[in-house]
C-alpha cells in the first residue's frame, strides 16, 4: 500500500512545470545548451577577441556601433568587445574552478565525516563550523590583502570559505544514505566497508551535489565581480569585468557604455548559471 | 432506507509519472444508512482513489478526469463547487487514514485538534471517552507522538466523528497497527456506527477484516466492482472468481501444512489487452473466449440458480454462479509440497543458530543529558537444529527484529553469545525495495555477492541466470534496476541475492508483509522450496501467526524482548500455554474455510 520511499535526492519543483511536463524539459535543454555556447564563447576568447584587450587601438570613447568596435572603446582607446570578452572568460572558469574546489573539499570532508560517525564526525564538523562562522567575503579579502593582489590570490581566498557549504549538506545526504535499508543488505551481503560507500552510498550522494554546485555557480559569479570592482582582482590593465565597471563608473554619465557593458555581461552570466542550476535540478528530477 | 452516499458510472483517470491510466472504470454504489461496506481489492485496485472521489479530494496533481457523479446527501462531489464539496466534508463526512501519525498534526495537542471540528473542549473531551480513551482529561493535552498507534487511532476517530457525520470512510485503517490493536479499532468503528447512527465505509486489502464487521462487502478489481453482496455470502458463497482466488490464496490458522499454499495466477497480459473485456480474464482460470472481448455487467447472483439465496448479491462475471462454485469446490486440494529434509538430518551434532544469553540493550540520546536505555532483547537463549524451520512471532516492539539483526550482525549484541554453522547467514529484509541499491542493476547487486568465489565474466553470467531463473525469473531482470520491477519482482531479486550462494541460516524479516495476499503466498512457497533444495535453516520473524505457523516447524513467541513461549508450530496455535500467545490467537481475523 505504502509507496516506496524516493529514490535519490531531495524532489525540487520547477516553477516551469505547470507550463506542463515537457515545456520545463525543453526549457531546461534550451538553457544548457545556451551555456554550452557560453561556455565555448569563454574558452575561445582570445580567438573571438577582435583586438588585443590591453593595447590601445582606436580613438576614444566611441560609442557601440562604431566601425570596428561594435561595443565602442573605452577612456583610452581600447576595444571593449575584446575586454569583455577576456573577462567573461575569467570570470566564468574562476567561477567553474572555485565551485569544484567546494565540490571537492566539501565533499571529501562531508563524505568522510558521514562514513566514519563518532568523533571523527564531530571533530570535522566542528572545523566545518568554524569556517561557516567565519564572514566568509572577509576572510577571503583578508587572506587576498595577505598574499596579495592577483587572480590567483583571489581565487585560493574564495576556495578556502567555499567549501563548508558543501561539507554540511554532502555530510547529511551520506548520512541519510547511510542509514536506508539498501545499505544494510549490502552488509549482511558481505560487501566490504570501501565498496559500500562507493557502490552505495556515494552514487546517491552525487545527483544532490551537482543541484547544488550548479545552483551555486551563480553566486561566485557575483562574488568574484565583487571583488574585483573593489580591486581585489587582477590588477590593471587586465581585462576584468568587475574591476572594468569600478575604474570607468567616473563615465556613467557621460560616455554610459564603457562602465554598463561590462557590468551586462555580469548580469547575464549570473542570469545564465543560474537558470542552469535550475535546469540541471528539473532534469535530474524528471529522470528518477 | 435511504443511502447516505450513491456513485453512479464513476470513471476516474489519474496521470502517474506523466502516463494517464483510468483508474475507475464504471462504479456503481450506494452506502445505506447505518451500514458497515466493506471495500475489498488488492493494491492498485482503485479503492483509494475511489474514497478520495467521494470526499471530492482527488489530487490535482494528478490532472483527474472524472465521469459519472457521486452523491452525498444532495451534493455532486465530482462537479460541485469548492464551497459546497467543504461544506459536506464538514457537514457529512468523516475520515479515518491508515496512519494516524502522518493525518495528525504534530504541532498540536491532540484535544485541540479534536476542538477544531467540535468547537467545544467538554464536547471534544465527551468524544474522547465515546472512542474508548481512558483518562481523556489526562490525554487531551498530550502531543500525537506521545500517544501510541491504537490511541492515535482513537484520535482520528473522535475528530471523524466530531461533526456528526453521516458517513465515515476509513481507508486502511488497521494496516499499519498490531494484530490486538487492529481488534479493538475495527470494535471501535462497529461501536461508532452503533452509537452515531452513521454508515462506515471501510477500505481494505484483507477480506477477513473487512468480514468482521462489515454488513456488505464490495470486492474491487482493476477500477471494477467483481463482486458486491452481504458479507455472509461474499465470504462463505462466492460467485466472482476473483474473489474465490482471493478467499483461497488468504492464509488462515487452519491452512494446510504439508502443501503449497494457493495462489492467484500471475499477470501475464500487458495492460491494453487487460482492459478489453473483463479485467481478470488473463488471470482466470475459468475465463472463456467471451471474457477477453465482452465486459461483463453487474447482475444480481441470484439469476436461474438456487444457490444463492439473496438478490442484493450482485457479480460481474459470464460464468455461471455454478461454474464458479463448482471449481471452488473442484480444486481446493493443492499439491504437497517437497518434504522438508528432517531437521538435524545433515548434521545432527552442531545447530545451525546457538544463542545463549543475548541481550541487546540500546540507549537513545534524548535531548540535552537525557539518555534513555531500551531493553531490546532480555536474556534470549534459542537453539535451531540445521535445516530446521522456526518462526518467531511477535507484536511490534517485541524484539524480534532486533533478534533477527543481532543473528545478522547488523546490530551488537549487549551481552551473550550467537554461534552459526559454517556458511553464515543471510537477510531477506521487509521492504524489498528499499533493500535493494537503487542504481544498481540487479545483476550488478548479484555479482557483488559473487566477488568472493572469484568466478570469471562467464561463470558469473552463467551463475546469476541460473539462480534468477531458479527462482522463476527471466535472466533479462538482470540488466533492470529495482524501481523497474514489481514488488514480487523485487522480493524475488532479494531472495535471489540472499541464496545465490546458499548461506547456512535464511533470515526472513516479515519478507510478505508489505505484499497482497496472493503474492505474499507464493514468495512463501518459494521460500519453502529453497529451504527443501537448498538445505537452509530458516528463521523466519512475523506478525501474522497463520504465516508463523506455515513457515515454521517449530513457533517462538517474543514479547517485551523475551521468549515466553516456544513449541512445534501447531501445539503452540491449538494449545497455546501463554496468556500472551492466547491474546494473540483471540486477536487474528478468521473467516473460516470456504464451505
Amino acid at each position: 500500500m505504502t509507496a516506496l520511499p524516493e529514490v535519490g535526492t531531495r524532489r525540487f519543483r520547477m516553477p516551469a512545470a505547470s507550463l506542463g511536463a515537457h515545456a520545463g524539459t525543453r526549457l531546461s535543454v534550451a538553457i544548457l545548451v545556451a551555456l554550452g555556447i557560453l561556455t565555448l564563447v569563454a574558452l575561445f576568447a582570445r580567438l573571438l577577441a577582435p583586438y588585443d584587450p590591453v593595447q590601445p587601438i582606436g580613438a576614444l570613447n566611441l560609442a557601440p556601433g562604431a566601425e570596428g568596435h561594435p561595443l565602442g572603446t573605452d577612456s583610452i582607446g581600447r576595444d571593449i568587445l575584446s575586454r569583455t570578452l577576456i573577462g567573461v572568460q575569467v570570470s566564468w572558469f574562476s567561477s567553474l574552478i572555485i565551485v569544484a574546489s567546494g565540490l571537492v573539499i566539501g565533499g571529501l570532508i562531508g563524505v568522510a565525516a558521514g562514513v566514519f560517525g563518532g568523533w571523527v564526525d564531530a571533530a570535522l564538523m566542528r572545523f566545518t563550523d568554524l569556517f561557516l562562522a567565519l564572514p566568509g567575503t572577509l576572510v577571503a579579502i583578508a587572506i587576498v590583502a595577505a598574499l596579495g593582489y592577483n587572480l590567483q590570490n583571489t581565487l585560493i581566498g574564495i576556495a578556502v570559505v567555499w567549501w563548508p557549504y558543501y561539507a554540511r549538506i554532502i555530510r547529511g545526504e551520506v548520512k541519510s544514505f547511510a542509514a536506508r535499508p539498501h545499505v544494510e543488505a549490502a552488509r549482511v551481503a558481505g560487501a566490504s566497508r570501501t565498496r559500500i560507500v562507493f557502490r552505495h552510498i556515494v552514487p546517491g550522494v552525487v545527483p544532490t551535489a551537482i543541484v547544488t554546485a550548479s545552483l551555486d555557480i551563480g553566486n561566485v559569479v557575483l562574488l568574484l565581480a565583487g571583488l574585483s570592482f573593489l580591486g581585489l582582482g587582477q590588477p590593471a590593465p587586465a581585462p576584468e569585468l568587475g574591476a572594468d565597471t569600478a575604474r570607468n563608473l567616473s563615465q556613467l554619465l557621460s560616455e554610459w557604455w564603457v562602465p554598463v557593458i561590462p557590468g551586462l555581461a555580469v548580469l547575464v552570466l549570473s542570469l545564465l548559471s543560474n537558470l542552469g542550476g535550475d535546469a540541471v535540478r528539473t532534469l535530474l528530477a524528471k529522470r528518477r | 432506507m435511504t443511502d447516505v452516499a450513491t456513485v453512479r458510472d464513476l470513471e476516474v483517470s489519474l496521470v502517474r509519472d506523466g502516463v494517464r491510466s483510468d483508474v475507475l472504470r464504471g462504479i456503481d454504489l450506494s452506502v445505506r444508512s447505518g451500514e458497515i461496506l466493506g471495500m475489498v481489492g488488492e493494491s492498485g485496485s482503485g479503492k483509494s482513489v475511489l474514497a478520495l472521489a467521494m470526499m471530492g479530494l482527488l489530487p490535482t496533481s494528478a490532472q483527474p478526469r472524472v465521469g459519472g457523479t457521486v452523491g452525498i446527501g444532495d451534493t455532486d462531489m465530482v462537479n460541485g463547487r469548492p464551497d459546497e464539496l467543504r461544506a459536506v466534508r464538514r457537514n457529512e463526512l468523516g475520515v479515518i487514514f491508515q496512519d494516524p501519525m502522518t493525518s495528525l498534526n504534530p504541532t498540536m495537542r491532540v484535544g485541540a485538534q479534536i476542538d477544531e471540528s467540535t468547537h467545544d473542549s467538554a464536547e471534544s473531551l465527551r468524544l474522547m471517552t465515546a472512542v474508548g480513551i481512558a483518562d481523556a482529561a489526562l490525554r487531551f493535552t498530550v502531543y500525537p507522538h506521545e500517544l501510541s498507534g491504537g490511541l492515535r487511532q482513537r484520535i482520528m476517530a473522535a475528530i471523524a466523528v466530531a461533526g456528526r457525520p453521516s458517513l465515515i470512510i476509513a481507508d486502511e485503517p488497521t494496516t499499519a497497527l498490531d494484530v490486538t490493536v487492529q481488534a479493538q479499532v475495527l470494535d471501535l468503528l462497529r461501536e461508532l456506527r452503533d452509537e452515531f447512527g452513521c454508515s462506515v465505509v471501510l477500505i481494505t486489502h484483507d477480506l477477513a477484516v473487512a468480514a468482521q464487521i462489515a454488513d456488505r462487502v464490495a470486492v474491487m478489481y482493476a477500477g471494477r466492482i467483481a463482486e458486491l453482496g452481504p458479507t455472509e455470502e461474499i465470504i462463505h458463497r462466492p460467485t466472482h472468481p476473483y474473489t474465490v482466488g482471493l478467499l483461497r490464496s488468504r492464509l488462515s490458522l487452519d491452512t494446510p501444512r504439508d502443501r503449497r499454499l494457493l495462489t492467484l495466477r500471475p499477470e501475464t497480459a500487458s495492460a491494453a489487452e487487460r482492459l478489453k473485456g473483463c479485467a481478470y480474464h488473463s488471470r482466470c482460470p475459468l475465463a472463456v473466449e467471451q471474457c477477453g472481448v465482452e465486459q461483463p455487467p453487474l447482475a444480481p447472483a441470484a439469476e436461474g440458480t438456487a444457490e444463492v439465496s439473496s438478490t442484493e448479491h450482485v457479480r460481474a462475471c459470464w460464468r455461471s454462479v455454478s461454474d464458479v462454485q463448482g471449481y471452488t469446490h473442484d480444486t481446493l486440494d493443492a499439491p504437497p509440497i517437497a518434504a522438508a529434509p528432517s531437521s538435524g538430518a545433515s548434521d545432527a551434532t552442531q545447530p545451525a543458530v546457538l544463542i545463549t544469553g543475548l541481550t541487546t540493550v540500546f540507549t537513545l540520546k534524548g535531548g540535552g543529558r537525557r539518555r534513555r536505555q531500551v531493553h531490546a532483547l532480555r536474556g534470549i537463549d534459542l537453539s535451531v537444529a540445521a535445516g530446521e524451520a522456526v518462526s518467531i512471532v511477535g507484536e511490534s516492539g517485541s524484539g524480534k527484529s532486533t533478534l533477527l539483526r543481532v543473528i545478522a550482525g547488523l546490530a551488537p549484541a549487549t551481552t551473550g553469545r550467537v554461534q552459526l554453522a559454517g556458511r553464515g547467514a543471510q537477510m531477506v529484509f521487509q521492504d524489498a525495495g528499499s533493500s535493494l541499491t537503487p542504481w544498481l542493476t540487479v545483476g550488478d547487486i548479484l555479482r557483488e555477492r559473487l566477488r568472493p568465489l572469484k568466478l570469471d565474466r562467464a561463470a558469473t553470467a552463467r551463475r546469476i541466470g541460473d539462480s534468477l531463473e531458479a527462482i522463476g525469473l527471466p535472466e533479462t531482470v538482470s540488466t533492470l534496476r529495482p524501481a523497474q520491477l514489481s514488488g514480487g519482482q523485487r522480493q524475488r531479486v532479494a531472495l535471489t541475492r540472499a541464496t545465490i550462494i546458499p548461506p547456512s541460516v535464511l533470515l526472513c524479516d516479515e519478507p510478505t508483509s508489505a505484499l497482497d495476499a496472493s503474492l505474499a503466498a507464493s514468495v512463501l512457497n518459494l521460500i519453502r522450496e529453497l529451504r527443501s533444495s537448498l538445505d537452509m535453516t530458516v528463521l523466519f520473524v512475523t506478525h501474522d501467526l497463520a504465516v508463523a505457523r506455515l513457515m515454521g516447524d517449530r513457533v517462538v513467541v517474543m514479547t517485551q524482548g523475551t521468549i515466553v513461549e516456544s513449541g512445534e508450530a501447531d501445539a503452540v496455535i491449538r494449545h497455546p500455554e501463554h496468556e500472551y500467545t492466547r491474546s494473540l490467537l483471540a486477536s487474528v481475523p478468521e473467516i473460516g474455510v470456504l464451505s
